[in-house]
């Protein structure tokens, strides 16, 4: 989410900096360990397929069109290590190299969307893929983007009380959750069933040139 | 190592300051901030200035809007809450687009060889799929004599999602043949 430098407070980043850092250093020591060869080219083509899947817009109803996330595709595709660390990458070189989005928002996206959005795509296609595929991709593709909203969401509404002058008026952020969770969470709701939906297809497409 | 140092010193000035810069509240602080680094591109102002104004104003202006409905009974305080915090952006926002560009962020990020290299892979892949996708999207809308629909749109994203995915694929299988030819993973074994 492209959250430009100066709405989060350094009380919510510095901490999420610090998880964020060793949750990096566990994922790239155990990439390091691995005895796969193609692990490190594939976290490569992860990330860039991570930031290409964030390019494709889907048109809404009143003219304006929307971003997928690709979070639940990277995720049952690659893993959740790798998507944690492939979505993290994303957002470092878009705050870094394409000035979009902030370096202070780049941990919380990348422990929302990378981990946590990686980490719910996953465990609901587990879940589901034994029953029937489609419906378990649809919801991985789903849970990838809104868990990650609801996070930010979260996130965004408590700068208000987290970031406070001596009067009470906030300093970062100025909205509270009554706000924060029907702005954020509303739209990703509908952003998701695009989500879910290009996953399957996606998929599909995928499958059958497999076969052929 | 000698050709890494300034691009590490360099980002982590800036990181420094856009810390320094989130702990300011006082709008004169900020505006005079503001006003240095807007100074310091010297010919490049204009330029600065836009890009900055450009890549923070969808945000800011749906919050400053949205507090100032909020807090339509309390213009004063809104004024209080809105200037600071707006000063602030912009103050950060012109600091990334002086400094970052100035960055070679795969020297920067040197310190681990894996982050290292793997940046220098994925920021390769990136920029091919970046020009690819611009390729498809005109491809899309040369194709298309009336306004794309959504069902369309699915197709399109379903299909280019297909090819990224099944070409990152290709690419990781041929990255790992290149490496392995190259001695690579005998030197991290």
């Amino acid at each position: 989410m492209h959250i430009p430098d100066g709405f989060i407070s350094p009380v919510v980043y510095g901490p999420a900096f610090g998880l964020a850092g060793v949750l990096w250093t566990a994922g790239l020591r155990k990439l390091q360990r691995a005895l796969d060869p193609a692990a490190i080219p594939r976290l490569a083509v992860a990330t860039a397929s991570a930031f290409a899947l964030m390019l494709i817009s889907v048109p809404l109803p009143g003219g304006t069109t929307v971003h997928v996330s690709g979070v639940g595709m990277i995720a049952v595709l690659f893993g959740v290590w790798h998507g944690f660390l492939a979505l993290s990458l994303v957002f470092l070189l878009q705050a870094l190299m394409f000035g979009d989005g902030g370096i202070t928002a780049f941990p919380v996206n990348a422990l929302a969307v990378g981990l946590c959005g990686s980490l719910a795509a996953v465990t609901v296609f587990r879940l589901l893929k034994n029953r029937r595929l489609a419906p378990a991709l649809f919801c991985a593709g789903w849970m990838g983007t809104v868990v990650p909203a609801v996070l930010v969401a979260l996130v965004l509404g408590a700068q208000p009380l987290l970031g406070q002058a001596a009067d009470g008026r906030p300093l970062y952020f100025p909205f509270g959750w009554e706000i924060t969770m029907p702005a954020v969470v509303i739209p990703h709701l509908l952003v998701g069933i695009a989500d879910g939906v290009l996953t399957v297809l996606a998929w599909r497409i995928l499958a059958s040139k497999e076969t052929h | 190592m000698r050709r890494a140092w300034p691009h590490r010193l360099l980002l982590l000035i800036y990181l420094a300051l856009v810390v320094a810069g989130t702990m300011i509240h006082d709008p004169l602080v900020l505006c005079g901030a503001a006003l240095v680094v807007i100074l310091s591109a010297g010919t490049g102002v204009g330029s600065l200035v836009k890009r900055a104004i450009l890549a923070a104003l969808p945000f800011v202006l749906a919050v400053s809007l949205g507090y100032l409905v909020v807090a339509r009974h309390q213009l004063d305080q809104a004024g209080a809450v809105l200037v600071p915090l707006n000063l602030r952006v912009l103050l950060l926002t012109l600091l990334a687009f002086r400094i970052l560009p100035r960055i070679n962020l795969q020297q920067a990020l040197g310190f681990s060889r894996t982050l290292r290299f793997v940046l220098i892979l994925a920021t390769s892949q990136v920029l091919t799929f970046r020009r690819l996708f611009t390729d498809f999207q005109q491809a899309l809308a040369a194709r298309s004599a009336r306004r794309i629909g959504l069902l369309a749109a699915l197709r399109h994203g379903a299909a280019t999602s297909a090819w990224f995915l099944a070409r990152a694929e290709h690419d990781a299988t041929e990255m790992t043949q290149a490496l392995e030819a190259r001695g690579y993973f005998l030197d991290h074994t």
